[in-house]
């Protein structure tokens, strides 16, 4: 029974849409074979009555009318085959033509339009795009089976290191996976014969890291299992770039030996252009680990692996749990926290939870706010398109009157937004993968380039989502404003043929302004923030005591052989950086002009690494997280080199650095936000796994704020832990010098290639030039903001322009009037511009909080201590007034311009409509609904003059007079105080308002009347309301009269009695 | 000829069905069976039997072909489909319960309550 049901229902349904279809691609076809059937049909009968006796003539005209008519029932034939509501959304080409008609008649409009919308799509389109980019599998893996085994850290939101036990855990006990590989990254010297030694970055594979990854050589081999063995030969496999760069691209290369350090390693192959894994390594070497020692099962790899066929990510998560971790020697307790988790590739490096970015709230937050910047900016089009229909409401009305349906004018708009955004995405989309494709980002981004399998560019997926999103836009910046305008718009149009009286774009235009100006004062704040904090030099001389112009930064490396990890080969490597190092520290000593030396891996002012802190006897949060702090290694000589001395407790001394005691120094940000001000030392804490630290640690010292970062020096809790030569690499190297600092960067080079051929001297610059060194950083942000805030500041612009016109056209009635009544030119512009200036204002004032929270959030990186205040209040003063300024600009700009123009069209018709009260039909104004509403508590009002010697001054002056033609006298208006002539009006009587506006105006001896009587514009008479007093005694009280009110907030627009 | 009947709203379509149902017929043949098989009884407006024509083809109910009529002339025929049919069969179905229901509540006398 069901059965039969649902055969029945679905052979409907197919039925229908065969009709349906035939209909919409062979329209011509039906419509002849309707004609055909309904011409046989009257054909037929007409035969019938002919049969009975009619004339041959008279029977096909009977036969006609008993048929009805046929255009009618076509329509319904259409409409019974499911076609009308195809017909009214068919988007014609004729639609198509005309949208792009449009697009070059408004140029103006188009630029506009598409430049906001060009921004606004890919923005809205970013979030997602990065996401899914992140987990997307990495060249070489077609079928997106290659997966990464990280930890991650629930109690820090972290990854932590997998070791090299791990590895060599799970390579045995996961059958989920086909092959599992570790490998580790690093910086090599490769020495070309008879040329010097150059740093290249590199990695160590493990055996199986060429079946996870089987990608075929473009020379020689790939690495091999004999190659990790211990004591086989040393071989090296290159990348394309560093074979190309550094030997020429030398066919021959397979074979041949080169140096990798100090060891000879023959190099066995090529890899092929591209490739660069694990993120940007040119060079592949066996990784080997003496699984004996201790050391080396500590040694930190990362670990990735090719799932076994048909077995899903899921299911590999589920054996990992239930493998677990290694045992380790030495018990790790925060190791019993951490979770092993099967991830895509690219989440081996972020750190983002496993179900992606998209499962962060975040992520969440941030594509809600890029959607709603996408919304504001698809507002503003809505707001422009708005416009441009409004001036073709005549041609909508035509159409209408034609018989286009409301859903075809509607589709007809949607069409032109479509384009529109179409445009829009086209050119946002395609210039932002231009730029991916050619704009070196690695330059760009100074040495932190992009992994090789991340790739942003536009993809067939991305482009799916931008054409989605320019449907969206076009919906909110199309439908909308065409909904607007069908509604009663039209109606109107045709009524008035004056193309836009009473249009309204409704509450949206007001609250367009206001989130415009909204995001804008908290974008211009921002960048001002930033800016400030960046760019200002005379700022960065001035630091904690610290004279940083003094001071000489220099990076150094000492490139790793790449032999082994962990075992002898790897102490005797930290041992000759340990002796390279303390000799370069007793050499530049002794240099002349050198105050002091020592090292660390962050100086004042750069960015410091973040770690997750554990104070002792304070919980951590469960809802907001582990806290986190800044953190560097020092030399014990660190503090003393940069002239501190402890503000309580001590500096380290080198037993903190040798005995490797659990002690560390923090500042006294760190003592004010984290310990509240209370006493420091002597606690205890635990830096989490980012510092690679799992002990709990004694603050033995606390210091002033050095700086910890470079976008605020002012705030954010640091701690620092002593450490020995030796055991940072690479290495800062920071000199204090009695004059200029820069000039001895030759002579450091110099001392530190003289010490150890290895040691590579990496970027040098004076600390007080830390900022323009991460410059990129603060441009991309400075100038992603700068155009964010120009687009937001020109639709605010616009939007007010378009507005205050709109605002303009609509009372054009009501100015003529003002006008002709003698209204000042100042009083009508500020009666137009309060509006915009109240919108302005709120939305400034909307601002102000969210640029409050941004601007503290960023420039104190989220560890504001509050000092920053005055530089934030700064910054939202400036960006509030840089906006009202520009926002009353383009008011003041746009209004009284279109009064100008506009003040004889409008006199010509406010006069026009008294002359139109003559007419029943036209006699009740057509007023706004909430006029209408206010009206009637003002009570009966009637005007009169309040000067009894005003209806005869006769303005000779007038201009109206002179030019325009008007109608009406208006002389006859009875004087103040006194009740008009009986046989005008009766207040008494209802509805006397009207009375006196009709009585007051003798038809016209002509259509065109030479004088403007009774009304002299440059006299500007007070215009006066007046209510007729309660009757008493049966008889009208004396009226009560008041000055013409001017438009408040209960009552914006003139009231129509006022004339 | 018969008293005119009022179509209630919704049963075009099954005398239309059953005018059909008898054979293939096209549009002025199915308003002439209609009035004959009716007796006259019920009349539809000429124009009126196109859209609901073109309804049950649309919805599979019936299907047309096109073909020569008794004037010699290329007009369309329609014939009941396999669900036309099957359609047709549970209106008239339903259609008997109600009237039957119907006349069974008119018919009833002081004595059955």
């Amino acid at each position: 029974m069901l059965f039969h049901a649902l055969r029945s229902a679905a052979r409907g349904l197919l039925a229908r849409a065969r009709s349906l279809w035939r209909g919409v691609t062979r329209r011509d076809e039906v419509e002849s074979e309707m004609r055909e059937e309904f011409a046989h049909h009257i054909e037929m009968r007409a035969a019938d009555l002919e049969r009975t006796g009619l004339s041959g003539a008279e029977a096909r005209r009977q036969a006609r009318l008993e048929f009805g008519k046929t255009d009618t029932y076509r329509e319904h034939a259409r409409a019974s085959r499911g076609l009308r509501s195809v017909d009214q959304l068919r988007f014609s080409w004729l639609d198509l033509r005309l949208a792009l008609r449009m697009l070059v008649k408004h140029p103006m409009l188009t630029l506009v339009s598409v430049f906001a919308l060009a921004v606004g799509i890919p923005v809205g389109l970013a979030p997602s795009h990065l996401a899914k980019a992140l987990e997307r599998p990495i060249p070489g893996d077609p079928d997106g089976r290659i997966r990464a085994i990280r930890f991650w850290d629930p109690l820090t939101s972290s990854v932590a290191p997998t070791r090299y036990a791990d590895f060599d855990f799970w390579s045995d006990e996961l059958p989920a996976f086909a092959a599992v590989a570790a490998f580790r990254s690093s910086t090599y010297a490769v020495g070309a014969a008879g040329a010097p030694a150059a740093a290249a970055a590199g990695a160590q594979l493990s055996s199986a890291a060429f079946q996870v990854l089987p990608v075929p050589p473009l020379l020689g081999r790939v690495l091999s299992d004999a190659d990790a063995a211990p004591g086989a030969p040393d071989v090296v496999l290159l990348g394309h770039d560093l074979w190309t760069a550094r030997f020429g691209a030398d066919p021959a290369i397979v074979g041949r030996t080169i140096q990798v350090g100090r060891v000879p390693h023959t190099v066995v192959g090529v890899m092929p252009k591209g490739f660069r894994f694990p993120s940007n390594e040119q060079l592949w070497l066996p990784l080997r680990i003496q699984p004996a020692s201790a050391e080396a099962q500590l040694a930190p790899v990362r670990i990735f692996g090719r799932l076994a066929d048909r077995i899903t990510s899921e299911r590999a998560q589920a054996e990992l749990s239930a493998t677990g971790l290694a045992s380790l020697a030495e018990p790790d307790e925060t190791r019993l926290r951490l979770q092993p988790e099967v991830v895509p590739f690219g989440l081996l490096y972020a750190g983002v939870p496993r179900g992606g970015l998209a499962s962060m709230p975040e992520f969440r937050f941030v594509r809600l706010l890029t959607l709603g910047l996408l919304l504001v900016a698809c507002g503003n089009v809505a707001l422009l398109l708005f416009a441009r229909t409004a001036s073709r409401l005549r041609e909508l009305a035509v159409r209408t009157a034609l018989g286009a349906s409301r859903a075809r004018i509607v589709s007809q708009i949607f069409v032109e937004a479509l384009v529109l955004a179409i445009l829009a995405a086209g050119i946002g989309v395609g210039s932002i993968d231009w730029a991916l494709r050619h704009v070196n980002l690695a330059a760009l981004a100074g040495e932190t380039a992009l992994p090789y399998w991340l790739s942003l560019g536009a993809t067939g997926d991305a482009l799916l989502r931008a054409v989605g999103l320019a449907a969206l836009s076009a919906t909110v910046a199309g439908v909308l404003p065409a909904l607007r305008i069908t509604g009663k718009g039209i109606q109107q149009g045709i009524r008035y043929g004056a193309g836009r009286s009473g249009l309204k774009f409704g509450g949206l235009t007001g609250a367009l302004i206001v989130a415009d100006i909204a995001v804008a004062v908290a974008s211009v704040s921002l960048a001002i923030g930033i800016a400030d904090k960046a760019v200002d030099p005379g700022e960065a001389v001035r630091l904690a005591g610290i004279r940083a112009d003094e001071y000489l930064s220099v990076e150094l490396t000492m490139l790793d052989d790449g032999v082994s990890t962990g075992g002898p080969a790897a102490e005797r490597f930290a041992a000759r950086l340990a002796s390279a190092e303390r000799t370069l520290v007793a050499e530049l000593e002794r240099e002349p002009g050198v105050v002091s030396v020592t090292l660390a891996d962050a100086l004042p002012r750069m960015d410091h690494r973040s770690s997750p802190i554990e104070i002792e006897g304070v919980e951590v949060s469960t809802v907001g997280g582990p806290r986190w702090v800044r953190t560097a290694r020092v030399d014990p000589g660190f503090f003393t080199a940069l002239g501190q001395q402890p503000l309580a407790g001590r500096l380290f001394d080198q037993a903190d650095a040798d005995s490797g005691r659990a002690t560390v120094i923090v500042n006294s940000s760190f003592v004010e936000r984290m310990l509240g001000g209370g006493e420091a030392i002597g606690r205890r804490i635990r830096l989490g796994p980012r510092a690679g630290e799992g002990d709990w640690r004694e603050i033995v010292g606390v210091v002033r704020h050095l700086g910890v970062n470079m976008i605020n020096e002012e705030s954010g809790g640091a701690v620092y832990l002593p450490t020995a030569p030796g055991r940072i690499n690479p290495v800062l190297v920071s000199i204090h010098a009695s004059a200029d600092p820069a000039s001895l960067i030759p002579r450091v080079r110099e001392v530190a290639s003289r010490i150890d051929a290895d040691l590579r001297m990496g970027p040098a610059r004076v600390l007080s030039d830390v900022y323009q060194g991460d410059w990129y950083l603060t441009l991309a942000i400075a100038s992603g903001l700068g155009l964010l805030v120009g687009v937001l500041l020109a639709m605010a612009i616009i939007g007010i322009y378009a507005m205050l016109s709109f605002s303009v056209a609509e009372r054009t009635r009501e100015i003529g009037i003002r006008a002709a009544l003698g209204a000042s030119r100042r009083a009508l512009v500020a009666v137009l511009l309060r509006r915009s200036l109240i919108q302005i204002a709120i939305g400034a004032a909307i601002g102000l909080p969210v640029a409050w929270f941004i601007v503290l959030e960023v420039t104190g990186n989220g560890e504001s201590d509050g000092s920053p205040i005055t530089a934030a209040l700064g910054a939202l003063g400036l960006g509030m007034i840089v906006v009202s300024l520009v926002g009353v600009a383009a008011c003041l700009q746009s209004s009284p311009s279109d009064v100008a123009i506009q003040a004889g069209e409008a006199l010509r018709r406010g006069l026009a409509a008294v002359r139109s009260r003559r007419r029943p039909h036209l006699e009740a104004p057509k007023t706004p609904m909430r006029e209408r509403r206010t009206s009637p508590a003002m009570g009966p009002f009637f005007p009169v003059e309040a000067d009894p010697r005003y209806p005869r001054a006769r303005g000779g002056r007038s201009s109206a007079r002179r030019s325009l033609p008007v109608s009406g006298h208006v002389d006859q208006i009875g004087a103040a105080g006194q009740r008009p002539a009986a046989s005008h009006h009766d207040p008494s009587s209802p509805g006397s308002a009207r009375a006196v506006g009709r009585a007051s105006i003798p038809k016209p001896a002509s259509s065109t009347i030479t004088g403007f009587e009774g009304i002299d514009t440059s006299a500007r008479p007070p215009i006066q309301w007046c209510r007729p007093a309660a009757p008493r005694n049966g008889r009208p009280g004396p009226a009560r009269c008041s000055p013409c009110p001017l438009p408040t907030r209960s009552a914006p627009a003139w009231r129509p009695a006022c004339v | 000829m018969a008293p005119q009947a009022e179509l209630l709203p919704g049963t075009l379509d099954m005398v239309i069905l059953k005018a059909i149902s008898l054979g293939e017929v096209h549009g002025y043949g199915v308003l002439l069976r209609i009035e004959q098989i009716s007796k006259g009884a019920i009349t539809v407006q000429q124009g009126a039997l196109y859209p609901a024509l073109y309804r049950l083809e649309h919805r599979g109910l019936i299907a047309s072909t096109w073909g020569t009529s008794e004037n010699n002339r290329r007009a369309k025929f329609y014939h009941l489909t396999r669900e036309g049919r099957h359609r047709f069969d549970q209106e008239k179905a339903s259609w008997k319960r109600l009237t039957d229901a119907i006349a069974l509540s008119l018919t009833a006398t002081p004595r059955e309550i």
